[in-house]
């Protein structure tokens, strides 16, 4: 069998028409002019095969050999060549990827991820919580939150409601702290950081003045939030999440940035739509066995949205922005305490 | 021999660049990457990569010779595991620890430069043509210069000089460009730059205020609420078209300038006649092709992209095209080109 094509000698840029003739284990070049090579076949090196182009071969000294045909493939023991060209021209190999990739991905992502950052933020040393609260803290403290400038009186009203809420769910106080700030960035909210810090703004306090209960529904739900270590779970799934991520698609073009740019969102609003939850049925259950109305909870989150300027009648937006929203729909949250 | 030679200059011959890829064959290629690398947890795309480049490079061919690229799946791999080791590192600092996470960054941005430099010198020593590589040439400090000082002096020039900046970035790219024993000189002038932004800005400034006059047309009557869902999505769809409109502008004017003041020494000039409208088109349409087929288009759009890009490009070689002599330099490591990657620091060569 002559099979025709182009030699590239080694070193230059010159192209020589040939034809090859493989014989047992040698492979013969016969130049246009004349000349004439041999090679072992076990020293050379196979291109990869590629459909629509002809399979290159390349000499011990790097000259290359380029068959003229498109189809034409060497001889080869290489399984894995051979297969993977089959499976991309194979139509059920093709439809099949076609499934199961996304399939396999929503897996890994939603299932197999999750899974592993809940085994895995048990892990975490409680120095490295403190560290990572305190950190946020800084960072948080230097960009958005202002000294307080509530009153002593109008602070030891929210103390007392404090001490008491952790004396109710019997916690240790040394390990929890709660602070006052005033920030126009948050408007009336609060927060909690993974060492126990809870934070209050002043537009929360004084919104509240005439609903104690309602504001002790607040600090529960933040309480909440760190008795279930929500803030280490979500740094768990989002840090599993993008190593994940770089690890399968570190480079496979399109099919990541499509990802990228839904996925990991969505991954992170799910998991923190979860985490909002958790705080509200864990502030709800303490707020029942202790006497005090889940209503007062429904309350709370009411005086939330109207300080922040939604209306109610707002929130009956189709399901993007519910999916989309970090908070699930503050409606239905409301009507869950009120029936609970 | 009957040959006379009728001067003295070399001979010159004008070659049509062409891409033979298809979608149907690529669209296999790609699926079938994708679900390996997948079931191998990531370890299957550094052959992926291979097989992809391959795709592309040895479908693009000038004068009857076709481009390959040279690295092996195993370079890709150790160069890929080292990079997403730093990277594993670097997501567990910054979650855990923010300070370690500023120190890292540091560490990071120092080396920029040399990472950009890597991974433009791997990418072109594993590009072949008639069986010799590309190279590049570029120093840690004009990269520092370049991709560091320059876009500062930009930004505190209240972006006034950036087109220049732009200009400066790609004269360094493409000036240190090889192939084999040959160099790529570039003459790049400001003026096309500014040229080239001025027009998005006009652009910029027409979807402005179109989509003022529609947002007051649109505002004047039905109700707010279904009214603010519906407007979202058309200025998300404006947007967007706005993009892929600059996008294509400022790409297919620079392209055309770079190519037509490139020269491979007595070896090869380069001409593109990219059609800005053309090229948009194809931008935008790629994009919304993407989005509504959910990613199964993407082949599509980027064999489509090719093909224009290719039959836009035409390359005059001289007769010493075939005298380029192959300079063996050491081996390459694909470690920067990986971390470029995975850390998202994206060069690409116009």
């Amino acid at each position: 069998m002559k099979i025709l094509g182009t030699l590239y000698p080694a070193g230059s840029s010159k192209a020589v028409t040939c034809s090859a003739v493989v014989f047992d284990s040698k492979l013969m070049l016969n130049h246009e002019g004349g000349k004439q090579e041999s090679y072992d076949f076990a020293s050379t090196v196979l291109g990869e095969p590629i459909l629509g182009q002809s399979q290159e071969i390349t000499f011990g000294a790097g000259s290359r050999f380029l068959p003229e045909d498109v189809k034409f493939r060497w001889p080869t023991k290489r399984k894995r060549l051979k297969l993977v060209e089959k499976l991309e021209q194979n139509l059920f190999a093709v439809l099949g990827a076609i499934i199961l990739s996304p399939i396999l991905i929503y897996g890994i992502l939603f299932k197999a991820v999750p899974e592993f950052a809940v085994q895995t933020y048990d892990l975490v040393p409680n120095a490295v919580v403190q560290e990572m609260g305190e950190q946020s803290m800084f960072a948080i403290e230097k960009a958005v939150l202002e000294p307080t400038t509530l009153s002593a009186k109008e602070q030891q009203i929210v103390t007392k409601l404090w001490d008491d809420s952790l004396q109710k769910l019997s916690l240790p106080a040394d390990q929890f702290k709660l602070s006052f700030y005033q920030s126009d960035f948050f408007g009336a909210n609060a927060f909690a950081l993974p060492h126990g810090q809870i934070v209050v703004t002043d537009d929360l306090v004084k919104s509240m003045q005439e609903h104690p209960l309602a504001l002790q529904a607040v600090l529960l739900h933040e309480i909440g939030h760190v008795e279930k270590q929500h803030s280490i779970r979500m740094a768990a799934q989002a840090a599993a999440g993008a190593i994940a991520f770089a690890m399968i698609f570190g480079d496979l073009e399109g099919f990541a940035e499509v990802l990228l740019g839904t996925g990991s969102t969505i991954l992170q609003q799910r998991f923190s739509q979860d985490m909002e939850k958790e705080a509200d049925e864990y502030a709800l259950q303490h707020m029942k066995q202790h006497g005090i109305d889940p209503k007062e909870f429904a309350k709370a989150l009411e005086i939330i949205v109207e300080q922040a300027g939604i209306e109610l009648e707002n929130d009956k937006e189709g399901a993007w922005s519910k999916y989309l929203s970090t908070h699930p729909s503050i409606k239905s949250r409301i009507e869950y305490a009120n029936a609970f | 021999m009957e040959e006379i030679k009728l001067s003295a200059q070399p001979e010159h011959k004008t070659h049509q660049v062409l891409f033979t890829g298809n979608t149907k064959d690529y669209f296999g290629i790609w699926t079938v990457n994708c679900l390996l690398s997948i079931l191998t947890l990531g370890i299957y795309s550094a052959w992926a990569t291979v097989r992809t480049k391959q795709y592309f490079y040895g479908h693009t061919s000038i004068d009857g010779h076709r481009f390959n690229y040279l690295a092996t799946p195993m370079q890709i791999l150790k160069g890929r595991i080292i990079a997403f080791a730093i990277f594993a590192l670097y997501i567990t600092l910054s979650t855990y620890s923010p300070a370690m996470a500023v120190a890292f960054f540091l560490i990071w941005a120092a080396a920029i430069p040399w990472l950009i430099n890597q991974s433009l010198r791997f990418n072109l020593r594993m590009t072949s043509h008639r069986n010799v590589r590309f190279g590049f040439k570029g120093s840690y400090l004009d990269a520092l210069t370049h991709f560091v000082l320059l876009p500062i002096v930009g930004a505190l020039s209240l972006y006034i000089a950036m087109p220049w900046v732009m200009k400066k970035i790609d004269t360094y790219i493409h000036n240190n460009i090889e192939y084999g024993n040959k160099a790529l000189k570039v003459e790049l002038s400001a003026g096309r730059y500014y040229g080239a932004v001025l027009r998005c800005l006009i652009v910029v400034i027409g979807f402005g205020v179109i989509s003022a006059i529609i947002a007051g047309v649109m505002g004047s009557f039905g109700d707010p609420g279904s009214l603010g869902v519906a407007m979202v999505f058309i200025s998300l769809g404006f947007n967007f078209l706005a993009i892929s409109l600059l996008a294509g502008i400022y790409q297919s004017k620079i392209r055309n300038h770079i190519f037509a003041n490139a020269q491979l020494e007595d070896v090869a000039t380069f001409e593109s006649k990219l059609d800005t409208v053309e090229y948009s088109l194809l931008l935008a349409t790629n994009a919304l092709a993407i989005i509504f087929s959910l990613g199964l288009a993407f082949p599509w759009t980027k064999i489509r992209k090719a093909k224009m890009l290719a039959a836009a490009t035409t390359i005059t070689l001289s007769e010493n095209a075939e005298q380029v002599i192959e300079v063996y330099r050491e081996s390459q490591s694909s470690l920067a080109e990986e971390a470029a990657n995975v850390f998202d620091v994206d060069i690409s060569l116009t």
